[in-house]
């Protein structure tokens, strides 16, 4: 962008890979921003003493136990890569459809993509207790393995999501280079999400799982919590910087957000109905599935449906919808309702063992919640310090052919 | 024979064994074939003829309160039917479980209950007394689709009423005797969900992770106080 190259003569702005970092804005930040920081630090800190606890002990301080091999680190694998799709889907109408309304979003919506699906890599890595043996992985992978896939592929997004960031901030290449970024970041991202819902729908002997329909879940359900994400930290943006969204740009964006969320309702409402329509149900499906609708996982699943169709309702409403306060509390709703659906979701398959056997619920253990606390809090911190310093904000009328360095 | 072959000298041991082996295998059948019968339903019909009919002959029967004693003297000092209910013991605790089918000892357990509350004697139609919990099996028997051309559920080659998994089986010919029983039912459970897996190892949260965590919360109260109370003052 060189136009803001020209417009901050600003001190405290070092220029570097051609990006104007602004570590000015830091100094002068105030002092409840630093107290953010600081909050976001001890949770790191935590995390932190929570991870040199799995080096030092192993698996023995996770609640993961042989009925429940994958705990609070995959149900955040599924959330947050699922949350990074919103950032894609903005950019991609954005640059593929011509959708301008979203363009002043699509710096940040990029920023959180690629800092989601890092977090969502950092509980893979941080949950394999000798994370040097990833090497392996890579050297020697298992082709019948989901996990190949979806874990290269996540790796593959976040690259591309920096990248992106970059050529968006640059202007490198113009407009062209970002729609061509575009056209390799979806079909990516489909494949991301699509092999995410693999590790679930291709285990055979775990019931609920065993669908293909939980692909076209996956993606809705991504799509959906990663937009209303993404609503929720324009919202903020405009509360912490002084970057303005249009209103207009607000009502797009829960009009998308309420179509997607319709769609991601159906399909799990569709898939909850076939699995335990009498007829259809085997009886593994029929005791896992109870366990969910009136059994001891009620209180995870039961939200997804009530905060699904409550935020639903929300938006749905015509003389409200356009308030923002009604936005913001559909998008939470939404978002802590997939939050709820990866949980029951790995849940249900582990409720009962593949010999029928019923477990104890899983919970997680202090230091995998600690852990997981520190992750998401240093991908807050990446968001924070980056919203700071990088230049977040879209010139309102940029010449992409223009600024082309 | 035995006998003889026993004193008989050493060198015509061979003799002595031929004799006596199909003797000894006579025996072992004698007593497989009696065995069934006399283990655990000794005391129950096993030929699908009554064994203490006419009821009355000791009915109706009243006890000595809080004992096991009739208060009348019973033939052979009598005090009560060994029988075991297998199958049907679903059907209540110890003697309630009779009284589902039978009417009170005190007044003419030959009396079985079926549809409707009524009453009819042992020697009449008892399979009316299955058509009251097994209607779908006794339309069946009716249509001469289950128990082909058997006359009662209860007759020989049928259901004991009171072990229905067993079946009476008619005495054989060259012996002479009550009969006996034999399984056709396989033992069924109920469905159940298997029983939990041994419970897995606790979690392990080491002290100095414990003090960690204290510590780093208090900060963070402190922290987020402070935060709140900053936005006050603004
Ligand atoms: C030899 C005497 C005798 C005869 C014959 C006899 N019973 Fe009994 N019966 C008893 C005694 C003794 C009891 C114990 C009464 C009690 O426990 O209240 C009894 C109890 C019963 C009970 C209740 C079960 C229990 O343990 O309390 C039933 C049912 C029963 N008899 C059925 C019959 C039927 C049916 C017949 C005819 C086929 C019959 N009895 C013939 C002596 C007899
Ligand atoms: C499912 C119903 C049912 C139950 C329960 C039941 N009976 Fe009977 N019982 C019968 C029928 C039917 C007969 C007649 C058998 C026949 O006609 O061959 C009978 C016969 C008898 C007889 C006469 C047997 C003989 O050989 O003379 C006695 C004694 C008897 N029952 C006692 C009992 C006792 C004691 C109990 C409880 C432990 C009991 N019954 C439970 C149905 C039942
Ligand atoms: C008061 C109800 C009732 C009556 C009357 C009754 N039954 Fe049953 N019967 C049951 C119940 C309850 C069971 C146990 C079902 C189970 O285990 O799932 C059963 C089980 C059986 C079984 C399967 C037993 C096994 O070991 O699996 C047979 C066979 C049977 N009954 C035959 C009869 C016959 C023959 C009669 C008539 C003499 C009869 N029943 C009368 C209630 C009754």
């Amino acid at each position: 962008m060189a136009v803001a190259l020209v417009t901050t003569p600003r001190p405290g702005v070092k220029h570097f890979i051609g990006i104007d970092f602004d570590f000015g804005a830091l100094k002068n930040s105030g002092r409840r921003y630093w107290g953010f920081i600081a909050v976001l630090g001890t949770f790191i800190v935590l995390g932190g003493a929570a991870w040199l606890l799995y080096f030092t002990h192993g698996g023995s301080v996770m609640a993961m136990r042989d009925g429940s091999p994958w705990g609070l680190w995959f149900t955040n694998y599924m959330y947050y890569v699922g949350l990074a799709a919103g950032g894609l889907v903005v950019y991609a109408s954005v640059h593929l459809f011509g959708a301008e309304q979203f363009r002043p979003l699509s710096r940040i919506a990029v920023l959180l993509a690629g800092v989601f699906v890092m977090m969502a890599l950092l509980g893979i890595i941080t949950d394999m207790e000798r994370p040097w043996r990833a090497v392996w992985m890579l050297l020697t992978p298992n082709p019948t393995s989901p996990f190949v896939y979806t874990g290269s592929a996540a790796g593959i997004y976040m690259v591309i999501c920096f990248v992106d960031l970059w050529i968006l901030i640059t202007g490198f290449g113009g407009e062209k280079l970002a729609r061509r970024m575009t056209l390799i970041a979806l079909p990516v991202a489909i494949y991301l999400h699509t092999t995410t819902a693999f590790v679930l729908s291709m285990n055979k002997s775990r019931e609920l799982w065993h669908t293909a329909m939980m692909v076209p879940i996956f993606l809705s359900s991504a799509i959906a919590s990663g937009i209303a994400l993404l609503l929720i930290s324009a919202y903020v943006l405009t509360k912490v910087t002084d970057i303005r969204f249009k209103p207009s740009m607000f009502r797009s964006l829960s009009t998308l957000l309420s179509t997607v969320m319709i769609i991601d309702l159906f399909l799990i409402t569709v898939d909850v109905l076939s699995v335990f329509w009498p007829t259809s149900a085997s009886s593994g499906h029929t005791l896992r599935f109870a366990e969910f609708l009136s059994g001891r996982y009620a209180w995870a699943f039961l939200p997804v449906l009530i905060l699904g169709f409550g935020a639903f309702a929300l938006l749905s409403r015509r003389k409200t919808r356009h308030l923002p306060a009604v936005q913001i509390t559909a998008s939470v709703m939404y978002v802590v309702a997939v939050l709820f659906k990866r949980y029951s979701l790995m849940a249900m398959g582990f409720s009962y063992t593949t010999l029928g056997q019923k477990l104890p619920i899983y919970f997680p253990s202090a230091a995998e919640v600690f852990l997981a606390l520190g992750i998401l809090a240093f991908g807050m911190l990446i968001l924070t310090v980056g919203v700071k310093v990088l230049p977040m904000e879209v010139p309102e009328y940029e010449d992409a052919e223009v600024t082309s360095l | 024979m035995v006998a003889l072959s026993w004193r008989s000298p050493a060198g015509s041991d061979r003799r002595w064994l031929s004799r006596v082996l199909p003797l000894l295998v006579l025996l072992v059948l004698a007593a497989l074939i009696a065995l069934p019968s006399l283990s655990a339903f000794a005391g129950q019909a096993a030929s699908g003829e009554l064994f203490y009919y006419p009821c009355s002959s000791c009915h109706p029967v009243t006890m000595v309160p809080g004992t096991e004693r009739p208060t009348r003297l019973l033939p052979n000092d009598f005090t009560g039917h060994k029988i075991v209910l297998v199958g049907h013991d679903k059907l209540g605790e110890d003697d309630v479980a009779c009284l589902t089918c039978h009417d009170d000892p005190s007044r003419d357990p030959g009396k079985l209950k079926i549809a409707g509350g009524k009453l009819i004697d042992i020697k009449g139609d008892v399979s009316q007394v299955c058509y009251r919990c097994h209607s779908t099996q006794y339309k069946l028997w009716k249509a001469g689709d289950h128990g082909k051309g058997k006359p009662k559920c209860t007759a020989a080659g049928c259901h004991d009423p009171h072990t229905p998994g067993w079946i009476y089986a008619q005495p054989l010919q060259p012996f002479i005797g009550s009969g006996f029983q034999f399984r056709v039912l396989s033992q069924r459970e109920a469905f159940s969900p298997l029983a939990p897996p041994a419970p897995a190892p606790a979690v392990d949260t080491p002290p100095w992770f414990r003090v960690i965590v204290v510590l780093g919360l208090v900060a963070l109260g402190v922290q987020i106080v402070r935060l709140v109370l900053g936005r006050r003052k603004q």
